[in-house]
């Protein structure tokens, strides 16, 4: 059965715990292009988006759930929202949760949010909703 | 495109393989949609100075970025507006153009000024 609005509320265990460095945070720093000095020097943070990093792996137990049917790519990312309580730094264990928290079908593409919760040590770091259309293949149009 | 592929371990193929690009009917490769959020942000955190301010930030993926293999590559402009200020906390509104097509809807953050 494909995914459907049964699937809302539907939680996946955590991935084993992110652990960020400074040598990551400089590194993604540069690939957007960003020099701002909190980036960087002895007590960096993380650019806001590097959540996206720790988010999208934990993408993956969404399309390891065999029961969904979604392939990565046939997928998406249509739109992303970001809350964030507090910057992430080096030697942050953070924990990435995802739900799935909307499904919304049109004919054969699927419009799916999800959520990730990171936390660090249980204190909530950052949300990280993303939508993604999903097209399904039309044999598997079976319903 | 490689160095954000790297840094995000995003390795699909079609943000450094025009073979990759073309497959999917695209013309060349193109950006990825987090660098191109990741990116605008530094209009918003240029303004506010330090980047912990962001409390939040949500973009819509219109249209994905083009990117021809050539030495000047191609140019993004971003631009941002505060939109409102509200107990402490502005809020902005962000665009992103590639030429005359907007790459980003209805792009938005806010960020804590005290």
């Amino acid at each position: 059965m494909p995914i459907s609005a049964e699937h809302v509320g539907r939680r996946y265990p955590a991935a084993p715990p992110y652990v960020v460095s400074r040598a990551k945070i400089a590194e993604f720093a540069r690939a957007v292009r960003d020099d701002n000095p909190a980036y960087f020097g002895d007590d960096p943070i993380a650019p806001p988006t590097f959540a996206a990093v720790i988010a999208a792996q934990a993408w993956g137990a969404l399309f390891d759930d065999e029961e969904l049917g979604l392939a990565l790519n046939r997928t998406m990312h249509t739109d992303q929202n970001f809350t964030f309580h507090r910057p992430l730094r080096p030697g942050d264990a953070v924990v990435a949760e995802l739900s799935i928290e909307k499904v919304r079908g049109r004919g054969n593409l699927e419009m799916i949010t999800v959520l990730v919760d990171l936390t660090v040590d249980g204190e909530p770091a950052c949300e990280a909703r993303s939508t993604l259309m999903h097209t399904r293949p039309e044999e598997a149009d079976d319903e | 495109m490689v160095r954000y592929s790297g840094a995000s371990t995003d390795f699909n193929e079609i943000h450094f393989s025009d073979r990759h690009a073309r497959a999917i009917g695209l013309p060349s490769v193109v950006a990825h949609g987090m660098w191109t959020m990741g990116a605008g942000l530094k209009v918003v955190t240029d303004w506010v100075g330090d980047p912990a301010r962001v409390l939040s930030y949500f973009v819509r993926f219109t249209r994905p970025v083009v990117v021809p293999d050539t030495d000047e590559g191609v140019e993004v402009v971003y631009t941002a507006k505060v939109t409102g200020v509200e107990d402490g906390v502005a809020k902005l509104s962000l665009s992103a153009h590639c030429g005359e097509d907007a790459v980003l809807g209805a792009a938005r953050a806010e960020v804590r000024l005290d």
